[in-house]
């Protein structure tokens, strides 16, 4: 019976841990890492806590933030960025930061906010307590996927601006004027050569046409 | 039509042509397939080449190959240089340097379109065929400057700051863009589709082309060439029936593959990113 019972197990398939499909056919920050990378749908949620400080037109909190100079709260230094928003935690990142969800780090690699920006409270980037601290940025978020990444490294803009606006030509004026100069080479390039090959092509057929003729 | 011929490239010239024309449909679509990925087509084409990494790889190696091919033409042109008459060797007929002269038949060929005046009467190589050729030498270093730099981004940074990566990326998308954009619509309608050309401009595969063609288009290089008396030495042999039905093939292959590339980048363009 128990030979039976060994020979029987022997046959079954070998136990395996549960796993996840993935659907996507292009690589994934999992190879990288053993979490899901899915965040947001399994593993964190934020948290529901008052803060101390609540922010300009939010009643929340036990001392009500009280501006003397600036109307708006300056959120890149703050130990939690989202400090006092709405329904924070029934909202989603790219409901408010949708220019962010599209750059080749989202789109490409499917990467999650919370890989790079850490678990909640999410620290402002500035702010001591963030991995994406220029301070650390490489070492703690850039180095997971690009082995020997510097602080060089780390001044790669992944939530670039659109390289043709205006605010651009301040912000990141090299992507700007390459942008531009790019476009104004492949438009002058195309109007100058397609206007003369149709040209070419159309003055030669009337020549054979007028050959023919005679 | 006459079948006597006149040799206009070497063996050598014609195989830069065809590895450049493989090396660039390959490197049009596999970068397309990088641009494209998140497109319906984008998935399809990557598909024909083994998937997302596997074009990855295989657009790294051809362009090594393309990098390779490059240097070893910029040797080519250093050897046929005559560094006994430099003045010549460059600003001569046979020069494929642009001279005052390119200025010139460009103004009478515009005149010319509007039934102004005559055809200019070019020599050897016209202007467009000056543009044609130096254009890569333009595009081909940047591309291959800006391919490097997000091939190897760490190492890259360590000489330059990790923002001229995003800078690299626009570059190389768009002067991508741009050469694809010149081959696909300007080269091949000058090369096969207009009236003088069609169905195919044989030149750079047969070695050669027709007398008359080149008495056509070319009359002051053909006159120059009976002057100087190069004519006899420059006739060329008919090329062979199997080997014109080789390059018919290849030829039409590379311009159906290049405009199927072309039709489907603007089609699926709001998918694409210079940056």
């Amino acid at each position: 019976m128990a030979a039976a019972l060994a020979l029987g197990l022997s046959l079954l398939p070998e136990i395996a841990s549960s796993q996840e499909e993935v659907a996507s056919s292009i690589r994934r920050y999992k190879d990288q890492e053993v979490s899901t990378g899915y965040y947001e749908e399994y593993e964190v949620k934020p948290r529901h806590e008052l803060p101390l400080v609540g922010v300009p037109g939010v009643s929340r909190g036990i001392f009500p933030y009280r501006p003397s100079r600036a109307e708006v709260r300056i959120r890149t230094r703050l130990e939690d960025s989202h400090w006092g928003i709405k329904f924070y935690e029934n909202r989603r990142c790219e409901e408010c930061h949708v220019h962010e969800t599209m750059d080749d780090h989202t789109v490409r690699a499917n990467l999650t906010c919370r890989q790079c920006h850490g678990g909640e409270p999410i620290a402002s980037i500035d702010h001591y307590y963030s991995p994406l601290n220029p301070i650390r940025r490489h070492a703690y978020v850039c180095a997971k996927c690009h082995e020997g990444a510097s602080a060089s490294f780390a001044s790669y803009v992944v939530h670039e601006p659109p390289a043709g606006a205006e605010k651009t030509r301040t912000s990141f004026p090299t992507l700007y004027y390459a942008y531009w100069f790019m476009l104004l080479l492949l438009v002058f390039t195309l109007a100058v050569f397609i206007p003369h090959s149709f040209l070419v092509g159309l003055r030669e057929l009337l020549g054979r046409k007028l050959k023919v003729g005679k | 039509m006459s079948t006597r011929r006149i040799k206009r490239f070497s063996k050598l010239d014609q195989g830069f042509h065809v590895a450049l024309m493989l090396t660039f449909l390959i490197q049009s679509a596999t970068g397309f397939c990088r641009l494209f990925i998140t497109s319906p087509w984008g998935e399809t084409l990557t598909g024909l080449f083994g998937g997302y990494e596997t074009s990855y790889v295989i657009h790294r190696v051809v362009g090594f190959i393309m990098i390779g091919g490059f240097l070893l033409h910029l040797v080519y042109l250093l050897s046929k240089v005559n560094w006994n008459n430099l003045k010549q060797s460059i600003l001569g007929p046979d020069s494929l340097v642009p001279n005052l002269e390119d200025a010139r038949h460009l103004w009478q060929r515009l005149l010319w379109f509007f039934g102004l005046g005559p055809p200019p009467r070019l020599d050897r190589w016209a202007y467009w065929e000056k543009f044609d050729y130096w254009a890569v030498f333009w595009g081909l270093p940047l591309l291959a400057i800006t391919g490097l730099m997000l091939m190897y981004p760490v190492r890259t940074s360590a000489v330059l700051p990790g923002w001229s990566l995003n800078v690299a990326v626009l570059l190389h998308r768009a002067e991508a863009i741009l050469a694809i954009s010149y081959i696909f619509i300007v080269h091949f309608f000058i090369g096969h589709l207009r009236p003088f050309s069609f169905p195919m401009n044989e030149a750079m595969f047969a070695g050669s082309i027709n007398i008359e063609e080149a008495m056509e288009e070319k009359p002051r290089w053909v006159e120059r060439l009976k002057t100087e008396g190069r004519l006899d030495a420059a006739m060329a042999a008919q090329p062979v029936p199997w080997y014109r039905v080789v390059y018919f093939v290849f030829g039409y292959a590379a311009l159906a593959f290049g405009i199927y590339l072309l039709i489907n980048a603007i089609a699926y363009s709001p998918y694409a990113r210079l940056h």
